[in-house]
């Protein structure tokens, strides 16, 4: 099929189909979902047609094979997707749309860039080709640092998607604002078709490659340990959420680099990253749905509004507690088998590169292990602290408390969406030999991941300890941090940095230098504008009135001048012509 | 020198593509000018400018082309004298200037191709061998300037002054034509004289290929960079049309068959693109008296058609696919990397790109602003532009028309792009 000068490419198999099957639960569920949680708003036909072409869209990202279809679909993604961040119309969206749609835009663009440069240098974007075009590419004497140069700018439009810091400034602002079912999709699977861009070019043009694998752990590692930080501070419901997206995306980020570290014993790295995938797509879909549920009753998303909520209404809690159990690494879920291999991942590569000899990488990802750990304690810190303030504490207000008692909270068919992902989480939590590892086979191909030489056995010692480690830190920054001095007089407190905003403070204020006209408008104007005389008028305007009707005939005269320049130029030329 | 008329592929591309800018912007003025005065007037020399095109795109010299080049100038320019205000009459004023003083640059061509060269054109140029160092460096002089000469009608920098200055106070119908074909007319120009008349050997990979790449992408960014700080509808759309008429000149440039076919690619693109756009702002004023950017707020709600056709193509300026214009940025800087000059061949396509931001924050603002006006203060989309209506059909017509050519274009491409390669191979 050819659409836009381009060969379109498809796949459906091993992880493409996986994720494009993952990509309909979500949709399906959340336009279900949609039915009740939109009945009241405006221009829900936009949003009805948006959400499907953002759909079609997202597959056509997931499914494709080379990276011009890539290209166009995020493209049309990132557009459709823009109409769902603004849905309300109102200021607060439309800020974060600019913001939403100004990382999209930037990132497509320089997205493109790399393309370009990708395809000088291989001749090919097709990403079953691309291997084979690198080492020849390489072998013929072509430079690695215009490669690198090339999987940087394309890394940079697939992590603008994605969320990585430092371009995660869209997510905190675009998903609190979103009604909930797109914010669902938008934290559990648009930022996934970042994910999926950012792994192709990882595992084809930079497999064991040391550089761009410590580049995308590290990547991984900052992302991971700010979300989480900043999903600690947070006290609204959604924001935190967005905190956490933001987070896990670390997560796999680092899974990413330490399959490009770890070449052919990257079985765990490859089974944790594409696992950690969908259970985020799951969880996320499950929390912001859960989210959209206590939103569409209240109106209000700020801790200490909706405390209190889900006092008595068990089955919201029961799927609550199954998504932040699952985020949280809790053994028996789904998210414990997952983090339990990218954890045990790290420790390989620390046994890895001290026995090749590196003991400064060896000694960095000793670190990195810790903070993996920490901020899967801040994990655990952030979601008790939602669980506790929806479903166990009481609200301060008793008028609230008493209307909170009621029971009714969705309609069935909301309450199906829910259980849909809930279920599945549950299903791979308790059955992790059979389905999980079932589905990493699957998708093993297209990361590159290889076979484990042994089974992995989830439930030992050994692996619980990782989980426990981090559990305990949470528990304890929770009752110690969080109960304390995040607390005052039983109130959560607005802790949200809002003045450290890299976009407010970095972002904005470069961008509108770089929008200045500056010296171009004096360029502009250097054919037809003395520019030095309108300087001179406005600071003598009063006594050169003459002077002014001076340069104004000057600036007219001054192309007419031009032309003879132009003539007595073609005569001297023709001269010199004669007398060649 | 002979008069000598003839038709190769070019002639009939520019032809197609001239003929059928004119009947779609000609169905569009005869609603428009119910606005205007001196109806016969207008398109009396809204058809005399389509004739000398038509010489222009058959003319197969140097002389012939000059000459039709020459005329199209002066009779275009009673289109944007038209009003007859004291704007117009300086911006007309400015406009013969500027392009006379490009023509003359242009003589020093002609007078070295009559010399140096056969009297019609030949695919892939006709100059003799064997000139000495000197006499080559003269010819590139000339030649550079010549170039920079016929660029004036281009935009090229520093003659593209005249075309924010003509646009504004020119009818609708003739800013869609002056900056979506004339500006092309410049371009076949070019590419007559650098692919027809000296041939790319001398100018390969010497300065004046780096100069004229440089003053092409100064005139990108420039263009889009003063676009931005507009506040006027049809000066953003001038400034813009100065630097996407520069996407082209790179490409011509380039002198790399594939940058080359990008270059094709964009003048169709831009054609259609640009003009669309002019005529959305000509039914904004014609319905709606609105000239500023920060009227716009809001017109959306009451203008959904033009606005979408609006919407519509400025996605296509900016190169978003599906929509035409991102296929052309693509063989543009695949071209120029080939190429391999050095930095320019990857600044240029950077420069594409930095450009097309701008682009997008240039025109996709309006469309957001149209459509979702600011609610601040707990105003309504329903309290702006209360009294405006939807545009007249027939306009509504022309605009559809270019709207959905946006569409077509970008999404079944391959055709195009297989006949421009197919053009273009005849020349290297």
């Amino acid at each position: 099929m050819n659409i836009c000068g381009v060969d379109l490419g498809f796949n459906f198999t091993g992880f493409q189909l996986i994720y494009t099957i993952v990509a309909c639960i979500m949709w399906i569920c959340s336009l279900l979902f949609s039915k009740e949680y939109m009945a009241h708003y405006e221009n829900k036909k936009r949003y009805y047609i948006f959400m499907v072409a953002t759909w079609i869209a997202t597959v056509g990202v997931l499914a494709s094979t080379n990276f011009l279809t890539t290209f166009i679909f995020f493209e049309i993604m990132s557009f459709t997707s823009y109409l769902l961040v603004i849905h309300e119309e109102t200021p607060g969206p439309m800020k974060a749309g600019e913001t939403y749609l100004a990382v999209a835009v930037i990132g497509g663009m320089v997205m493109l860039m790399g393309l370009f440069l990708l395809h000088d240098a291989l001749g090919t974007l097709k990403f079953a080709e691309l291997t084979a075009a690198k080492e020849a590419y390489l072998l013929a004497g072509g430079s690695s640092k215009r490669l690198f140069a090339a999987g940087l700018c394309i890394l940079f439009g697939f992590g603008a998607k994605a969320g990585m810091v430092p371009l995660h400034i869209w997510l905190p602002k675009a998903h609190p604002i979103a009604p909930a079912p797109a914010s669902a999709l938008l934290s559990g699977i648009l930022t996934k078709s970042g994910i999926f861009g950012a792994i192709v070019v990882s595992v084809c043009l930079f497999f064991e490659n040391q550089t761009w694998g410590v580049m995308m752990a590290s990547i991984g590692m900052v992302t991971m340990f700010l979300g989480a930080l900043l999903g600690v501070f947070s006290i609204d419901l959604k924001r935190t959420l967005a905190c956490s997206s933001v987070s896990q995306i670390g997560f796999i980020t680092l899974g990413i680099g330490m399959i490009v570290l770890l070449g052919e014993e990257n079985a765990l790295a490859s089974n944790g990253t594409i696992l950690h995938m969908i259970n985020h797509s799951m969880i996320k879909l499950l929390l912001f749905s859960a989210a959209g549920v206590v939103y569409m009753n209240l109106h209000k998303l700020n801790l200490n509004d909706i405390r209190g909520y889900g006092k008595n209404k068990p089955a919201l809690l029961v799927l609550f507690a199954i998504g932040a159990a699952s985020i949280s690494g809790v053994p028996g879920t789904s998210g414990y088998i997952s983090k339990t291999l990218l954890h045990e991942s790290i420790v390989e590569y620390i046994e890895h590169a001290a026995h090749l000899g590196h003991a400064g990488l060896s000694n960095l990802f000793s670190v990195y292990e810790w903070v993996f750990l920490v901020t899967g304690g801040l994990t655990f810190c952030y979601m008790l602290k939602l669980f506790i303030c929806i479903f166990i504490e009481d609200n301060k207000d008793w008028a609230l408390r008493e209307k909170y008692k009621n029971k009714y909270c969705m309609n069935n068919l909301s309450l199906g969406c829910l259980i849909v992902p809930a279920a599945i989480l549950t299903i791979m939590g308790l059955t992790p030999y059979l389905t999980m590892n079932g589905i990493a086979a699957g998708a093993r191909e297209f990361l590159h991941g290889f076979e484990a030489e042994h089974a992995v056995h989830y439930f030992t010692w050994v692996n619980l300890k990782g989980s426990i480690i981090s559990l305990s830190i949470g528990a304890v920054l929770y009752l110690g941090l969080v109960r304390i001095f995040f607390m005052d007089d039983g109130v959560y407190k607005n802790l949200w940095p809002a003045k450290v905003d890299l976009e407010e403070l970095v972002y904005r204020p470069l961008i509108a230098l770089l929008l200045k006209p500056g010296i171009f408008k004096y360029i502009d104007g250097i054919i037809d504008n003395f520019r030095f005389m309108e300087w001179y008028h406005s600071h003598h305007g009063r006594h050169f009135k003459k002077f002014h009707e001076a340069y104004l005939y000057a600036r007219d005269s001054m192309s007419f001048g031009l032309f003879l320049a132009a003539f007595g130029l073609a005569v001297l030329l023709v001269f010199m012509l004669i007398s060649l | 020198m002979y008069f000598t008329f003839a038709a190769d592929a070019f002639s009939w591309i520019f032809l197609a593509l001239i003929t059928f800018m004119w009947i779609t912007v000609g169905i569009f003025a005869t609603k428009y000018a119910e606005h205007i005065d001196h109806k016969k007037r207008f398109f009396l020399f809204y058809i005399l400018t389509y004739l000398m095109l038509v010489l222009l795109c058959f003319s197969a010299s140097y002389l012939t082309m000059y000459l039709s080049f020459e005329f199209m100038t002066l009779l275009s320019m009673p289109l944007v004298l038209h009003d007859e205000t004291k704007e117009a009459i300086a911006a007309a004023k400015k406009y013969l200037y500027y392009s006379i003083f490009g023509a003359t640059l242009a003589i020093l061509g002609l007078v070295f191709a009559n010399r140096y060269a056969a009297d019609t054109f030949v695919a892939g140029g006709s100059l003799v061998s064997g000139l000495s160092e000197s006499q080559t460096l003269v010819l590139q002089i000339a030649i550079f300037l010549s170039i920079v000469g016929f660029g004036a009608k281009a935009g090229l920098f520093p003659l593209h002054s005249w075309l924010p200055t003509a646009h504004p106070v020119a009818p609708a119908p003739a800013s869609a034509v002056l900056s979506g074909v004339i500006t092309k007319a410049g371009v076949l120009c070019i590419i007559r004289v650098i692919y027809f008349v000296f041939g790319t050997e001398i100018i390969r990979g010497t300065w004046v290929q780096y100069a004229l790449i440089s003053l092409a992408l100064l005139t990108i960014f420039l263009g889009s960079l003063m676009a931005y700080q507009q506040t006027l509808i049809k000066k953003r759309f001038a400034y813009s049309s100065v630097s996407q008429v520069s996407y082209v000149l790179f490409g011509v440039f380039t002198m790399n068959p594939i940058a080359l076919t990008g270059a094709m690619l964009h003048v169709i693109y831009h054609s259609v693109i640009k003009d669309c756009l002019f005529l959305v702002s000509g039914a904004v004023i014609f319905t709606n008296h609105k000239h500023g950017i920060a009227e716009l707020e809001g017109i959306g709600r009451k203008m959904p058609i033009t606005f979408a056709c609006f919407t519509v193509a400025s996605l296509g300026l900016v190169g978003v696919p599906p929509f035409a214009g991102f296929l052309s940025k693509w063989y543009l800087a695949t071209g120029s990397l080939a190429e391999g000059i050095p930095v320019l061949s990857w600044l240029g396509p950077a420069v594409l790109l930095a450009s097309a931001l701008l682009t997008a924050a240039y025109l996709l603002s309006i469309s957001i602003k149209a459509y979702f006006p600011s609610r601040e203060g707990g105003k309504t989309p329903a309290d702006y532009c209360v009294d405006d209506k939807e545009a007249p059909n027939r306009m509504l017509f022309s605009m559809i028309l270019l709207a959905v050519l946006v569409v077509i274009l970008g999404v079944v491409a391959q055709p195009w792009v297989n006949l421009f390669i197919d053009v273009v191979g005849g020349l290297f």
